[in-house]
């Protein structure tokens, strides 16, 4: 579904990933691990086109998508949840969630609003609100929310656990488990490998802007939890 | 928790048309009609003309600054509009206020268009200095384009509009035009802003995680500054056809200032805070007597004290106060968006 071949990006002359070759089939949840600073996110910003590729290529769905806006790549069927819990603050929590969902119709929208409300119940109950107002894991929650409900092909989750009580983390792997029933295809990155190890299929783990090693979660997790990565 | 315990779902929560506030303007706008009714007053009549014309101008601001963009635009268009309404009526002798009405709005809407989509790549203050520098440009073309503008004469003695065969020329059918042309101007700019809430508030707050999300931000930046262009013409139709000629000075590049201060000081959160801005302001201006030279600058400092103190300005400071007296402290609630929500939300949970 995902395929990126030499990516090479670069701020000012600063190269943050150098050389990324890696691939995610249709249906698979797929974690990249790594301190701050070696090019997980960098990654997946390309994925999404919020940082321009210096070199390489991304294929989505059989689509070179390097070129490509990154609201036209969101169109495609990519959802992101970004780092930071960054909710539109001023928006209610529906009108947020409703956000990620511009590729589809109002009764889809619904739909959709149903069926996430279903699985996270927190949703309705704080439906009418701020988004701005809620706790750091509820507004993770809604970022996570407003990714899925543009029933996404692919979803990539920028640390997703990034500064969460337990609990929370909790939830979030629910809705990540969730995502994995529905058959949506997710590339994540985590700092936490503890947790994200739980519930992916296979890793990357990354460092200085290059995989270091890769292959399924039980081959890498002596190594991702191993203090000099982390 | 149970299905059962849920909240209302979408269909019960489907939002009206427009908002309190926009109503609240729409409706205080609408009753300028009865002023000619109750005062003949060229005093009073002159007076609420400026004032709509200056609320109407400033709309242009208000609905750029629904993407978190500041426009000095406003003069250029509304000089776009005003001279092209002009040269209809004095050259192809169309009178008619309802054609001259759609002329007004859609010649900037269309100029705006080509302009938009060369300038709206830009943020911040690039886009601050190329829309001052686009009004410049305007009223440089205004003075050397003589043949057709008039240059620095302007295009004087313009005839009298008509609606429906009848001539609006005296003071109170002049107020009773620029009284419809506001109206007119108020539920366009409500109608679209209520329309695209949602995506103007993803925008402002962060366009390029709108983006993201799948939002085309330029599309609405494009449709904001046509719409924008075209309310602003509006009101340049209103003035022009209140002092009955169309000259360069009334467009000049300073009184973007004018109304961008209208629109902060009164609120840049609500439509209404560009009415009250507007009729504090315009009514101040006439109280103090200030000279045209001083008021830029007055202004100026009023934008940056407001900046610093109360950033939601006159609207945002007594919804503030309201909603606090009946325990309400929302963002949403006190017409807070974007940026000053997130600071709002920031503020509370003590985070930077």
């Amino acid at each position: 579904m995902l395929r990126i071949d030499d990516l090479h990006v670069t701020y000012g002359g600063t190269r943050a990933v150098a050389g990324v070759t890696l691939t995610v089939d249709q249906g698979q949840t797929v974690l990249l691990i790594g301190a701050n600073g070696a090019g997980k996110s960098s990654l997946i910003n390309a994925v999404i086109g919020l940082a321009k590729i210096s070199q390489g290529k991304i294929m989505f769905d059989g689509h070179d998508i390097g070129s490509m806006s990154s609201d036209a790549r969101a169109r495609l069927g990519i959802g992101y949840s970004p780092e930071g819990r960054r909710v539109f603050a001023s928006m209610t929590v529906k009108d947020n969630v409703l956000a990620g969902a511009v590729t589809l119709n109002g009764r889809e929208q619904v739909r959709s609003w149903d069926k996430l409300v279903a699985s996270f119940p927190f949703l309705a109950e704080r439906q009418a609100q701020a988004a701005g107002e809620l706790s750091g894991g509820q507004q993770q929650l809604v970022a996570i929310a407003r990714a899925m409900s543009g029933r996404p092909k692919l979803l990539l989750l920028d640390e997703p656990f990034l500064g969460l009580a337990p609990v929370w983390i909790q939830q979030i792997s629910i809705a990540v488990r969730q995502m994995q029933q529905d058959g949506i295809t997710v590339l994540m990155t985590e700092q936490m490998a503890r947790p994200a190890l739980k519930l992916a299929h296979s890793g990357h783990i990354m460092r200085g802007g290059l995989i270091r090693r890769s292959g399924a979660v039980h081959e890498i997790k002596g190594a991702a939890l191993a203090e000099e990565y982390l | 928790m149970s299905s059962h315990d849920l909240k209302p779902l979408p269909a019960e929560t489907r939002s009206s048309l427009l908002s309190g506030h926009d109503w609240i303007a729409l409706v205080f706008v609408a009753m300028t009609f009865l002023i000619p009714v109750f005062s003949t007053n060229p005093q009073v009549l002159s007076q609420t003309n400026l004032i709509l014309i200056a609320a109407t101008a400033a709309l242009g601001v208000y609905i750029m600054q629904r993407l978190d963009l500041m426009s000095f635009a406003v003069p250029s268009f509304m000089a776009i509009g005003g001279y092209t309404v002009a040269l209809i009526s004095m050259k192809l002798h169309v009178t008619d206020v309802l054609i001259l009405a759609a002329a007004a709005f859609l010649m900037p809407a269309l100029c705006a268009i080509p302009l938009g989509s060369l300038i709206l790549r830009l943020k911040g203050v690039y886009f601050v200095l190329v829309t001052f520098v686009l009004t410049e440009i305007v009223q440089l073309l205004l003075f050397e384009a003589g043949p057709i503008t008039g240059g620095a004469n302007g295009l004087v003695g313009m005839p009298a509009v008509k609606l429906f065969g009848f001539e609006l020329w005296d003071n109170p059918h002049v107020l009773l035009t620029t009284c419809g042309l506001a109206v007119l101007s108020f539920a366009i700019t409500s109608l679209f802003t209520r329309t695209f809430r949602h995506e103007f508030a993803a925008i402002e707050t962060n366009d390029v995680l709108a983006e993201s999300l799948g939002l085309a931000a330029w599309k609405y930046k494009a449709m904001a500054f046509s719409i924008a262009a075209g309310v602003s013409g509006l009101a340049g139709f209103a003035l022009v056809n209140m002092l009955m000629t169309a000259h360069p000075s009334s467009f000049a590049p300073m009184s973007s200032v004018n109304y961008i201060t209208y629109t902060i000081v009164g609120g840049k959160a609500s439509i209404l805070g560009t009415l009250i801005g507007a009729l504090l302001l315009v009514s101040a201006t006439d109280y103090f007597a200030l000279s045209g030279e001083m008021s830029p600058g007055l202004f100026g400092l009023l934008i940056i004290i407001v900046t610093l103190v109360a950033r939601g300005g006159v609207v945002g400071v007594v919804s503030g106060l309201l909603y606090r007296l009946v325990g309400k402290t929302t963002p949403l609630n006190t017409g807070e968006t974007g940026h000053a929500a997130q600071e709002h939300a920031n503020q509370k949970e003590g985070r930077p």
